[in-house]
């Protein structure tokens, strides 16, 4: 069935947790979709361990080895060449609730994609921890947000029944894997190539940016 | 390299291979620098089923690729880590996967032995191939299960049966351990899409022949009229694999793709 309305972008939504290093490498690859397609691009959470307090969790003892370390780099090497080669792993499992927090703030002043990003690379390029307000206040002024104003927001979890409410709309529509990529009438769970996401677009009829009159992404909704 | 089966018998209602693979030798390979041994059990090169054994030797990552035929993987032993979290085989366990459907990179170790298991032949395509990746089927299933996780149940309709669903028939593909009693015989249903019948243990006798561990038979019948299986003496413990509809779809055309792939298959192979 053709997108009956060519030029109204395509809904993209990523379900993803900042702590999953597939999410991780998903970034170009969302951005490159958002450079090259009418879409519109929303990140929403899909918290993998909601049992992690807000100090973190060990990693449990068979994830920890040297070996399956290695053997992830690996995967991670062939999947994603570029972000691989510079990617840090926490030692610890980090808490990612107030970092949903951050990114419902970042999106009520535009600036959403771009946070998201800096809080991917904050964890999995910097090495730090996400669960610190310090952390996400300074991906937010990278970004260009009022990182005080963010910090008063987690403070007074001014976004936590919003982030609830994310969590639960990610529940109710059965999204069991991270990342879960809804692409209009198409669902892809798990991190994928993004010649599958050119072959989603196209079967939707999607519009190439460069065919339309103004070819730059649109603001964040 | 078509290798025939031990035992074929092609028949207008019946199409039926039997293979004892200690009746055929092992291949040395080496793709992508990743070391294993091969047999091939069954060659497809008669239009009929194409099955493999693999060993590989300790690899942290074998690489992401397809295959254009519907597949079981069959881990008979040792272990096959995927990506997902929840997806690290411990044999036995099952694999299957709809053709065009990419899986990996993966992790093997502690001495891996491994049934590839097609309804026919379905070549080989890495996914470093980025025209291939647009090939993906979007709609492709991709379903595994393990002895370990799922619970015997004893089918009251045989005596001493039990039978454990590592893929559920509900799924299409469906993957099912079978425990028979000494001597048991066994009356299976049709197969229209085809079914491997793999020996895990004990022993069994088919259309006159016995088979040892991982000897099996694949199977395909258009009517209902199947040979049964005996167990043998100490009794059996068997993996039916059955197909479905997928098994129709994709395969080695001869065109685009397929001539890749078939080639990139017999390089491993």
């Amino acid at each position: 069935m053709p997108n009956e309305n060519a030029t109204a972008p395509l809904p993209v939504v990523v379900f993803a947790d900042f702590i999953c290093p597939y999410s991780y490498i998903a970034l170009d690859q969302m951005d490159d979709l958002l450079r090259d397609y009418n879409i519109e691009l929303l990140w929403r959470p899909h918290w993998l361990h909601p049992e992690v307090p807000p100090s973190g969790a060990p990693i449990p003892a068979e994830a920890a080895t040297d070996g399956r370390r290695a053997q992830t780099l690996a995967w991670l090497k062939e999947m994603a060449p570029e972000r691989s080669a510079h990617m840090r792993f926490p030692d610890r499992i980090q808490f990612s609730l107030f970092a949903f927090e951050a990114l419902e703030f970042a999106q009520d002043h535009g600036l959403a994609l771009p946070f998201k990003t800096a809080v991917f690379e904050s964890l999995w390029a910097d090495g730090r921890d996400i669960a610190q307000f310090s952390t996400l206040q300074a991906a937010a002024a990278k970004v260009g947000l009022d990182s005080e104003e963010l910090g008063r927001a987690l403070s007074a979890q001014r976004y936590r029944k919003r982030v609830h409410d994310a969590l639960q709309l990610a529940r109710d529509a059965g999204v069991t894997k991270t990342p879960t990529f809804v692409l209009g009438r198409y669902r892809i769970a798990g991190w994928h190539y993004y010649e599958v996401f050119q072959t989603v677009m196209e079967k939707q009829n999607v519009l190439l940016r460069s065919a339309l009159d103004n070819s730059s992404p649109p603001a964040e909704r | 390299m078509a290798v025939q089966p031990l035992c074929y018998r092609p028949n207008r209602i019946v199409n039926e291979y039997i293979v004892e693979p200690s009746a055929i030798p092992w291949r040395q390979g080496r793709v992508a620098g990743i070391t294993f041994k091969c047999q091939v059990l069954l060659s497809g090169a008669d239009g009929g089923p194409e099955a493999l054994r693999f060993r590989f030797d300790p690899c942290a990552s074998v690489f992401a690729h397809m295959h254009l035929t519907s597949q079981f993987q069959l881990l008979l032993q040792g272990r096959m880590d995927f990506p997902k979290s929840t997806m690290k085989l411990r044999g036995p366990a099952i694999h299957y996967t709809d053709h065009n459907f990419p899986y990996g990179p993966f992790a093997v170790a502690d001495s891996h032995d491994m049934l590839v298991l097609h309804p026919k032949q379905g070549g080989l395509i890495s996914m470093a191939d980025r025209d291939a990746r647009r090939q993906i089927n979007l709609k492709a299933r991709h379903l595994y299960g393990a002895a370990a996780t799922a619970e015997w149940t004893l089918m009251t309709e045989f005596a001493g049966l039990r039978c454990k669903p590592l893929i559920p028939p509900a799924a299409g593909p469906c993957a099912v351990m079978l425990e028979c009693p000494p001597l048991s015989r066994l009356n299976l249903p049709p197969t229209p899409y085809g079914r491997y019948e793999v020996v895990l243990s004990g022993s069994v006798s088919v259309s006159g022949r016995t088979l040892l561990p991982p000897g099996f038979r694949y199977v395909r019948d258009d009517s209902g009229v199947v040979s049964p299986l005996e167990a043998g003496p100490g009794g059996a413990t068997l993996m039916l694999l059955a197909f479905d509809r997928d098994a129709c779809e994709g395969g080695l055309t001869g065109e685009g793709l397929s001539v890749a792939a078939a080639a990139a298959m017999e390089r491993a192979i």
